[in-house]
């Protein structure tokens, strides 16, 4: 009972990767649907287990589809060795990006991020015997999954690809789990809660910073190198600072106090688009009203909606204490 | 030779436009603290407002002194009515709401005016080009250096000459001190979120007779000024100035010397002044 209530939130996001198939028509739609909410869960990471407010999550995601779709399109490399360099790919930039805009707090390294997000889309504009420019990189393959010629696993259809990528989900979610529920993770949380108060302590706050920012960076690119393998494209588009909005604006939307609540907010946001897109192309309207409506009356977003009716639902159950840095540090 | 120096006066015309773009966003941003991401919608509007008011037949001129009256006053509104309930919610809201703000200013412009662009043409007597030995220019483009010129002056003088002007640095300083000493900080917020608006409107409108006017033109806009108050620093009218005129000049110099890479160029240079100095040219630290 004791080690349910601590993974609850793997067993949610498990029970909805299997839930999925069940309701849902398309593979492709299904599988985008994770694709982001892993991109998400790495700017979760950032907003709410750190406080960062970081505008350049497309500069990973873009770095993630392009390294992928080089490497598989110019390069012929088989696919296992792939996804890691594709997420070395995430951490480097991450690295560099949060080298120069980790110096700055709150504002000013939401400028920088915005800045370097311009700046990595023109770069990737401007080198188009690399990305395709304007086209995008053409022609991304789906090769199976296999390791010294044995194929584990073929990408061909939409549902085979998407247990790929659940796989990759779930994989990616049980490990930012097991860093937020982490000491690494707590540290967090009080460099979240007060900045100069954790670097009082004693803690490498800048130090602390670079590492979840790399690893962020990680994880975002893994997503925009899945999303190209699902399009078969990388296209400009997806390291364009619309996809640094998006990815904050999910995180958002889904709320930012735990990690299941980013699979909510993808899937919230990926599907609505899907619906909506196709019956009104002024639906962006109606996604700036509802952000309007998220920053004035529901700063939790989905998540903190439904645990609102889950409360009133059981309103006997005591409301259990959340538990925040500083507990926990006198805990220890 | 004749060439790059045809380029710098270009470069200090688009310098001029992006100064206005950028001023109100630093401005906002030294007092209230938080990214106006709505700002480039307000630009976007002044740009359409004036294609409008030409369309009804009204002149240019008045199109450049109402329309940034009117859309000074809605930002002036939409600060009172809305944005002023999130200051005390946590940071990223300030944002999320404003880039709320922009989606459906930018959508309502599409309903309205529909997703292709419209060209307005400059008054009958600035078209044409003006001609000194070698040196030819387009009239219009003269105009508009002149006149953000004189706008800057004034501009200038009200945030350094008047009581408004003094209680909006001195908000940029500490807010908290500015309310102890008895004066309305909220009164000054919206004062300030309105003059912010107007000068986007003003650039918009300045930018319609060179560019056109078309409904993504916001965002482009926005990126740019945002370069511009980083490597200017934030919050600092003469850093709006430097900055948007350097970035002018870059990009226009670039675009002889390398077109494709013109815009990337301009991101290399903020990467340059933030290596050197990480508050921006003349930000404080």
């Amino acid at each position: 009972m004791h080690t349910l209530k601590e993974n609850y939130q793997l067993v949610l996001a498990f029970a909805t990767v299997l839930a999925m198939p069940l309701f849902m028509q398309s593979g492709l739609l299904a599988a985008e649907v994770l694709i982001f909410a892993m991109a998400v869960l790495g700017c979760n990471l950032l907003l709410g287990f750190t406080g960062l407010l970081s505008f350049g999550q497309g500069i990973f995601f873009g770095m993630g589809s392009y390294a992928l779709g080089i490497m598989l399109v110019k390069l012929n490399m088989p696919l296992i060795l792939v996804l890691p360099l594709t997420i070395l790919v995430g951490v480097v930039s991450a690295v560099f990006v949060g080298w120069f805009s980790i110096r700055q707090r709150s504002v000013y390294f939401v400028l920088l991020t915005l800045a370097f997000a311009q700046m990595f889309y023109f770069l990737a504009y401007t080198m188009t015997d690399l990305t395709g420019g304007d086209n995008g990189l053409l022609g991304v393959p789906r090769p199976p999954l296999s390791v010294f010629g044995i194929e584990l696993l073929p990408l061909e259809s939409s549902w085979q690809f998407y247990s790929f990528v659940a796989t990759c989900f779930l994989l990616v979610f049980w490990f930012l789990q097991r860093i937020t529920t982490s000491v690494f993770g707590r540290t967090l949380l009080a460099i979240r809660d007060n900045e100069i108060r954790a670097g009082a302590v004693g803690y490498d706050v800048r130090g602390f910073k670079l590492a979840v920012f790399a690893i962020s960076g990680g994880v975002t690119a893994l997503a925009g190198g899945l999303l190209a393998m699902m399009a078969g494209i990388a296209p400009l588009s997806s390291i364009e600072y619309h996809t640094s909005e998006m990815i904050l604006v999910m995180t958002i939307i889904g709320g930012t106090s735990n990690l299941f609540a980013s699979l909510l907010g993808a899937g919230f946001y990926v599907l609505s688009a899907d619906w909506l897109s196709s019956i009104w192309p002024r639906w962006l309207l109606l996604l700036g009203v509802l952000l309007m409506l998220i920053s004035l009356y529901m700063q939790q977003g989905l998540w903190g909606v439904l645990e609102k009716l889950w409360h009133a639902v059981h309103r006997r159950r005591r409301r259990e204490p959340a538990i925040s840095a500083t507990e926990s540090e006198q805990q220890s | 030779m004749n060439v790059y120096l045809l380029q710098v006066v270009n470069g200090v015309g688009i310098g001029m436009l992006y100064f206005l773009l950028a001023v109100g966003l630093s401005i906002i941003f030294g007092l209230l603290r938080f990214v106006n991401f709505a700002h480039g919608a307000f630009y976007l509007l002044g740009a359409y407002f004036c294609f409008q008011a030409i369309k009804w037949g009204l002149s240019f001129w008045l199109a450049l002194i109402l329309v940034p009256l009117i859309i000074g006053a809605a930002g002036w509104a939409i600060e009172r009515i809305v944005l002023r309930r999130v200051y005390d919610k946590a940071h990223e809201f300030h944002i999320l709401i404003t880039v709320g703000l922009a989606l459906i200013i930018q959508e309502a412009v599409i309903l309205v005016w529909g997703p292709l662009g419209e060209n307005v043409p400059p008054p009958d007597i600035l078209q044409g080009i003006v001609m000194w030995g070698n040196f030819v220019y387009p009239k219009y483009r003269l105009f508009v250096i002149a006149f953000t010129a004189v706008f800057a002056l004034l501009l200038w003088w009200l945030l350094e000459g008047t009581r408004l002007g003094s209680a909006v640095r001195a908000g940029s300083e500490s807010t908290e001190m500015v309310s102890l000493l008895g004066i309305n900080v909220m009164r000054i917020f919206g004062l300030t979120f309105g003059l912010g608006a107007a000068t986007a409107a003003l650039a918009g409108v300045l930018a319609a007779p060179i560019r056109g006017a078309e409904p993504f033109m916001g965002l482009e806009a926005i990126a740019i000024a945002f370069v511009i108050v980083v490597v200017g620093g934030m919050g600092s009218f003469s850093g709006a100035l430097v900055g948007g005129l350097l970035i002018g000049i870059v990009q226009s110099l670039m675009s002889t010397l390398w077109p494709e890479g013109a815009r990337l160029m301009i991101y290399v240079a903020m990467g340059a002044v933030l290596l050197l100095r990480p508050h921006g040219l003349l930000g404080r630290g």
